[in-house]
């Protein structure tokens, strides 16, 4: 491996993020609020440390970027995006520790949504902004956004690609790796057009609009209300971040076959129809739930059944309601969908629909053997082969997500969280999904939790969001021997 | 007329002998030496030694001159080759190639008028597929020919030892049994073929075949006192082409299907290809497995690898096993006689197929159909009734018939007649006639129905 070269490339991204911060900015600058020279400094030390960092280390040698380096990179790039993420946040002094600004910072960029926060109405609205912002660059992938637009990680961007956006199968949908960067976040910056010109016609703020429109595409879940999109009691505005959230959760792969003009493309796929009849299942049975146990008329049932269910399985986190007191079936229905999330492809976290959908096949599969012994049944998607291969990966992702999701559940009870919270925190950090069940609840935040769980949860974050391999075999010895 | 024929494998030898029968000039493009002689030395024909797709080859040939190209090598590039060079260099009328892989079969253009312009494409092992199909849909018929579009149908029935139509003759019913509902056509036994008259008795063991409406099949089947189930269990032993094919045509069916196959690597291909079919790994003479996969209840058993012996050993082994009708592939038209008698309810041969959806093509023209059965005993032949002939214009029983044919149905404006003694065929009736080969010449005289096959 070799250090001079990763720490180029990690320049190039740090001074990327650095001129990022240039548009929070330019929104403090325009509500005067006393955050702009707090935003500016942040942004001229990220950017000169990029720069130094670029043009401190050359490009040494004319190879590409190796496997092991791209997981580095990839990696590393995540923790200093976290880190120069915090600057805004600790100039303005938003937070008294370190800590809660990293986990601020790092809830953003993993699309967590879980903040600690106290008070958010508040805050500047230049922090605001670049606490959405963090969001919206996350969901998609920095490194991605990179790839995207610095021509120099267009070579060998393969490697990154592969360790940002990690996925149970590949579906390239272009030849080049730059193009594919280019083309997700085309459609990523159309469909968050689209959803901003939605909201602003139902009459939110162009600032408010941005925000959450950043937070539903990222399926993040930072708001800038304290009650989240129940501050604004709007049917339209449920129904249009609902069906965004949705689209976020779906692969974007489809999006962009879609827009190529191949209609079909959505109900070909078996993963999508997967996700949309298990959201529509999952809502129909809270819809059901609530209505006999919770609120009185059926569509006040279905109204905040489908909000949150969309929510929580495309782990973006937005609430309408308290769902912490809603009766014990819908919590638990919630708490299950945390683990499942959005698509692969789609800025979803959790286990991803089609892991999901591959592990049932597999289960079915091994049951199918003790009928017929000799029967051979590998497992198929859309009438192709899933190989040995991808359906081992898949099922070491779901024992490690499910141990990691075990110890730092222990963890956490450890450091004296009560079971639901300490079960729902972990899941929700892990699934990338924010608010949890219990002291971690939609009306509460994860301010009050020990300083070490908080790093603890970070590390969840992460670890979901770059769905576990690319952070995990960092920690392992092999990956460091030469 | 001059044929050329390239490729002398089991195709290409079986149409160059009828061919040559008919008195066609028959040219035979053939590149294996051995082969060559073996062919000079059986049949009437020219034999040329050389490789079907060169240009060289075929003007020796004389394509120039040739009015038919029959490729049937084993290789459809080569079979597509020649027809392309017959359309290029030849004013050739006729151009028939075996096309086996289903893909080009699919997109028509490339075999269509604008660029090879076959005339017929013929896959061996769809055609034996469609077969097994129009078998499957009247359970117990041991063959099934179509005619007047599907408005007549003949059906050969075993006759089992049970049946109580054993030893009695035909003269022997009384009229409500079967006249007017469907004819029996031919009765096969062993390898003589009969056209039955009122003095013949029928069998245990003998096959009949019997004309009539899709409607009436089940008075057929009363009659003869055997019930066909339907289909609903199918295994096939082997993993080849043909087993894939029919198994996607049987998935597409809803019939619960089991595939046998050693190979693993093929049949994790196949389960990968095949959605609802249930592939298992093992041998086909492994008893054990075929008892576990529940032989017992299996309306059928398709014994179809590409080992033909093993297809007839092991389709007796099911038989026995308790498959309730069995149907061996063979190409080999040797064995065919001897099969059905030993306990094998349908003989699967796509060679066989082949040709006889040559045959029936080059044929096409005033005769409207034809089709042989009984491995080319007899011929089925639909005709259009002319003005002119014998036939028309007076009740059958008054027509001196040639022995070793008869009338079986009549389709007028669209509707079927099956015909009796008193039956009058008018001009321009579609007539169904069973005919022995060897009566085919005077059916052809006495009755001026001229056979025109070109």
């Amino acid at each position: 491996m070799r250090a001079g070269f990763i720490l180029h490339i990690l320049g190039a991204l740090i001074f990327f993020l650095g001129s990022m911060m240039i548009f929070p900015f330019l929104f403090a600058l325009y509500f005067g609020e006393g955050d702009a020279r707090f935003l500016i400094t942040s942004s001229l030390i990220t950017i000169s440390s990029g720069l130094t960092l670029f043009f401190g280390f050359k490009n040494t040698g004319e190879e590409e970027i190796s496997h092991k380096e791209g997981f580095l990179i990839v990696g590393l790039g995540w923790i200093c995006a976290g880190a120069f993420g915090t600057l805004p946040y600790i100039f303005s002094g938003t937070f008294n520790s370190f800590v809660d600004a990293y986990f601020e910072a790092m809830s953003g960029f993993t699309t967590t949504g879980a903040t600690v926060l106290l008070s958010i109405e508040d805050i500047p609205h230049g922090i605001l902004f670049w606490r959405s912002l963090t969001h919206w660059l996350g969901g998609m992938g920095i490194i991605l956004l990179s790839i995207a637009i610095l021509p120099l990680l267009g070579v060998g961007g393969m490697q990154l690609y592969k360790a940002e956006v990690p996925g149970p199968v590949y579906d390239k949908i272009k030849p080049r790796v730059a193009e594919i960067a280019k083309t997700l976040w085309g459609v990523y910056v159309l469909l968050t057009a689209i959803e901003v010109l939605l909201l602003l016609l139902g009459g939110m703020n162009l600032f408010d609009s941005l925000c959450h429109a950043f937070g539903t595409m990222a399926t993040g879940g930072f708001s800038t209300k304290e009650t989240s999109i129940g501050h604004f009691n709007s049917i339209y505005f449920d129904t249009v971040i609902t069906v965004f959230m949705l689209i976020a959760g779906t692969n974007f792969a489809l999006h962009y076959q879609f827009l190529q003009g191949n209609f079909k493309s959505f109900w070909k796929n078996s993963e999508f129809r997967f996700f949309i009849s298990l959201t529509f299942f999952a809502m129909l049975l809270v819809t059901i739930n609530l209505k006999i146990n919770y609120f009185e008329t059926l569509a006040q049932s279905f109204r905040y059944a489908s909000f949150q269910v969309a929510s929580i399985i495309t782990t973006t986190g937005y609430t309408t309601a308290d769902f912490g007191k809603w009766p014990c079936f819908s919590q638990i229905m919630l708490l299950l969908l945390m683990f499942i999330g959005g698509s692969a492809g789609s800025t979803g976290g959790g286990m991803k629909c089609l892991r999901i959908l591959l592990i049932l096949k597999h289960g079915y599969r091994e049951l199918y053997r003790h009928i017929h012994p000799r029967a051979i049944l590998p497992v198929k998607l859309e009438g192709q082969l899933v190989p040995p291969e991808v359906m081992g990966s898949i099922l070491g992702f779901f024992l490690l997500y499910i141990l990691i999701f075990i110890a730092a559940t222990l963890v956490m009870g450890i450091l004296g969280m009560d079971l639901i919270s300490a079960f729902s925190s972990v899941a929700a950090s892990l699934g990338n999904i924010g608010p949890g069940l219990g002291t971690v609840g939609p009306v509460y935040n994860y301010e009050h939790i020990p300083f070490a769980g908080k790093w603890l949860l970070i590390f969840c974050m992460l670890l979901g969001r770059l769905e576990i391999y690319t952070i995990i075999i960092l920690l392992i010895p092999e990956f460091w021997k030469k | 007329m001059k044929i050329i024929i390239i490729g002398g494998g089991e195709i290409g030898l079986y149409l160059a002998r009828r061919l040559s029968q008919e008195n066609e000039d028959i040219v035979v493009i053939e590149k294996n030496e051995n082969k060559v002689k073996q062919i000079l030395e059986n049949y009437d024909v020219q034999v040329l030694h050389g490789n079907g797709s060169s240009l060289n080859t075929l003007r020796k040939a004389g394509i120039e001159h040739a009015e038919m190209v029959i490729a049937v090598t084993d290789s459809d590039e080569v079979n597509m080759i020649v027809s392309l060079i017959a359309g290029t260099q030849a004013k050739i009328p006729l151009k028939i190639a075996r096309i086996r892989n289903t893909e080009y079969s699919k997109t028509s253009e490339i075999l269509g008028k604008k660029y090879l312009n076959i005339n017929l494409a013929i896959n061996p092992e769809s055609e034996a597929i469609d077969n097994v199909i129009k078998l499957l849909e009247i359970p117990g018929a041991s063959d099934v020919i179509n005619f007047a579009d599907g408005k007549v149908q003949m059906i050969g029935v075993r006759i089992n030892n049970k049946s109580n139509i054993i030893g009695k003759k035909l003269l022997d019913f009384k009229d409500g049994d079967f006249k007017g509902k469907f004819l029996i056509a031919a009765i096969s036994r062993g390898s003589r073929i009969i056209i039955p008259r009122g003095s013949d008795t029928f069998f245990p063991g003998d096959f009949f075949f019997a004309i009539t409406e899709p409607n009436q099949i089940p008075n057929v089947f009363k009659f003869v006192g055997t019930e066909g189930e339907t289909t609903k269990r199918v295994m096939i032993l082997g993993g080849g082409n043909f087993a894939l094919n029919l198994a996607r045509k049987l998935e597409e069916k809803g019939i619960n299907t089991k595939i046998i196959e050693e190979d693993k690597k093929r049949c994790i291909q196949l389960a990968e290809m095949l959605d609802k079919v249930i592939v298992l790994q093992g041998k086909g003479t492994d008893k054990d497995l075929l008892k576990e996969e529940g032989i017992k209840d299996m309306s059928l058993f398709i014994a179809a690898s590409e080992d033909e012996e093993k297809n007839v050993l092991v389709s007796l082994l099911a038989k026995r096993l308790g498959a309730k009708r069995v149907m061996a592939l063979t190409n080999d038209l040797t064995y065919h006689q001897l099969i059905s008698t030993i306990g094998i309810d349908v003989v699967i041969s796509p060679t066989f197929a082949a040709v006889n959806s040559i045959l029936r093509y080059i044929r096409r023209g005033k005769v409207i159909s034809v089709a042989t059965f009984q491995e080319d005993a007899a011929e089925a032949i639909e005709v259009v009734a002319l003005e002119t002939s014998d036939l028309v214009s007076k009740p059958l029983k008054d027509i001196k018939f040639p022995k070793g044919a008869i009338i079986g149905a009549v389709v007028r404006n669209g509707n079927t007649i099956i015909p009796t003694g008193n039956t009058v065929i008018l001009p321009g009736d579609r007539v169904i006639i069973v005919a022995i080969r060897s009566a085919i010449p005077k059916v052809e005289k006495r009755l001026m129905v001229k056979l025109e096959y070109f």
